[in-house]
């Protein structure tokens, strides 16, 4: 019965619910992981990377994580070519806000706006939603670091810490546990991304190919967005690797001790 | 009253050994009265790349502000830097747009390519006819005297401090002769690896 009100995103079923947004939102859960965390001294984005096939052309180097103005970065979950559609908006809007204004757009502003171009999809015209879900980070002079989440309905809410795509609530329910708000800071947040990459994606073993990792931090006057070298997130990855053999081996020597 | 002469300012750009250098006089006027000596024409658009703006203040302002508005996007999209050659042609394109109603500059761009470090020059009409020298470009209200200027002080590979020079007194002198033109100037010495900025104090008039 209910198949008669999905076709069309343009109505509500009747028990009031949008069906075509909430296919776009399961498309998503099938997507490549993203998460986000924010530190005293900066904000970071962690993309699971699923393109990881040996014929690829690596032309790009980034897969999942976009640079949008000189403040904010993003990461997409979701369909890859309406991602592509949406960040080039999101760069043509920061720049429109810079021409008119003569500064940076603040980050909650630009998140906004996106999701009101994406709302207009569940409303009017009978096109699609985006199956797209995005998280943001930047920085401006109001608030400070920021970490935000857009859905394909066109609602956003602003994080500490949040994930995205495949496994995102196992993901989210860790980042809940061990996220402490005070006193973290990146680099602490770095291992702890780490870490909950690693109890979350469905692979065996956490590879440099496989992690994007983007910092936004604030040097002086300006802000700084690095997309962390193959080296570097090789380095994290060995880093709670050796941590965790460490705990480990120290829980089999405490059940020795206690069996004995 | 040409609308060209209306606030003043001058610009040159000279190509040296593996460097190039611009430099810019820093009056803003409305027409005779002197309003600021702070006013500055050539403006970054990428760590080696600069662009002068002479000709109508307004016009510097909001050129200057578009022409970062596509650098941009560009730079986000493409990411890499853009090469001289094609943000030249980016100026010719924006000022084309306005061809029946043009903006009232006439561009100057300098810079080195992003990757070869090679050296590049050129200058624009106001509505976007690009001209690429490997000597000097000059523009502005004293463009005459600095037409002269140049063509008697400059020579062939120029070493950055030479270049600095002869860029120095071929703008100095020129305005001297221009009564909308001066209140001191700013030199840009591009080089692979650095950008030297020299503000120069001469006849504060």
């Amino acid at each position: 019965m209910s198949r008669l009100y999905d076709s069309r995103t343009t109505i509500f079923s009747p028990e009031g619910r949008l069906y075509q947004v909430e296919y776009a939102m399961e498309a998503i859960g099938h997507a490549g992981t993203c998460l986000g965390i924010i530190a005293e001294d900066g904000v970071l984005l962690a993309a699971e990377r699923r393109n990881v096939h040996k014929l690829l052309d690596e032309g790009y180097f980034s897969d999942k994580i976009y640079k949008l103005h000189d403040n904010m970065a993003c990461s997409v979950a979701g369909i890859t070519s309406d991602a592509n559609v949406l960040t080039n908006e999101l760069r043509l809007i920061a720049q429109r806000y810079s021409l008119q204004y003569q500064e940076p757009i603040p980050c909650e502003q630009l998140v906004s706006w996106l999701c009101d171009i994406k709302q207009a999809y569940t409303q009017y015209g009978g096109l699609r939603p985006f199956g797209v879900s995005i998280l943001y980070m930047g920085w401006d002079k109001h608030y400070g670091f920021q970490l935000y989440q857009s859905d394909p309905s066109g609602n956003y809410g602003g994080w500490k810490a949040t994930c995205i795509g495949n496994n995102s609530s196992a993901a989210i329910s860790m980042l809940k546990q061990e996220y402490k708000s005070e006193g973290v800071k990146l680099a602490e947040a770095m291992k702890l991304a780490v870490k909950v990459l690693s109890k979350s994606l469905d692979i065996t073993k956490l590879t440099h190919e496989k992690v994007e990792l983007a910092t936004l931090t604030r040097d002086g006057n300006s802000c700084k967005i690095t997309i962390m070298t193959a080296t570097d997130v090789q380095k994290l990855i060995d880093e709670y690797e050796a941590d965790e053999a460490k705990a480990s081996a120290e829980k089999k020597e405490k059940e020795k001790a206690s069996k004995s | 009253m040409s609308i060209m002469s209306y606030n003043g300012g001058d610009v040159i750009a000279m190509m040296g050994k593996n460097c190039v250098a611009i430099a810019c006089d820093r009056r803003f006027g409305i027409q005779a009265q002197t309003v600021s000596t702070d006013f500055d024409k050539i403006f970054e658009m990428g760590p080696k790349l600069f662009v002068g703006l002479p000709g109508l203040a307004t016009d510097t302002q909001t050129v200057a502000q578009r022409l970062k508005f596509r650098l941009n996007l560009y730079t986000l999209r493409e990411n890499r830097a853009m090469k001289p050659k094609t943000f030249m042609s980016v100026v010719s394109n924006l000022l084309y747009e306005k061809r029946f109603g043009p903006y009232f500059i006439e561009p100057v761009v300098a810079g080195l390519d992003p990757k070869t470090n090679e050296p590049f020059i050129c200058s624009l009409d106001l509505i976007g006819c690009p001209m690429v020298t490997d000597d000097f470009v000059v523009s502005g209200t004293a463009s005459e005297q600095m037409y002269g200027m140049c063509e008697s002080l400059w020579q062939p590979d120029l070493g950055p401090d030479d270049l600095f020079e002869t860029i120095s007194q071929a703008l100095m002198n020129a305005v001297d002769r221009d009564a909308v033109s001066g209140w001191s100037a700013k030199d840009y010495v591009i080089e692979a690896d650095k950008v030297t900025i020299k503000t120069l104090k001469a006849r504060m008039d």
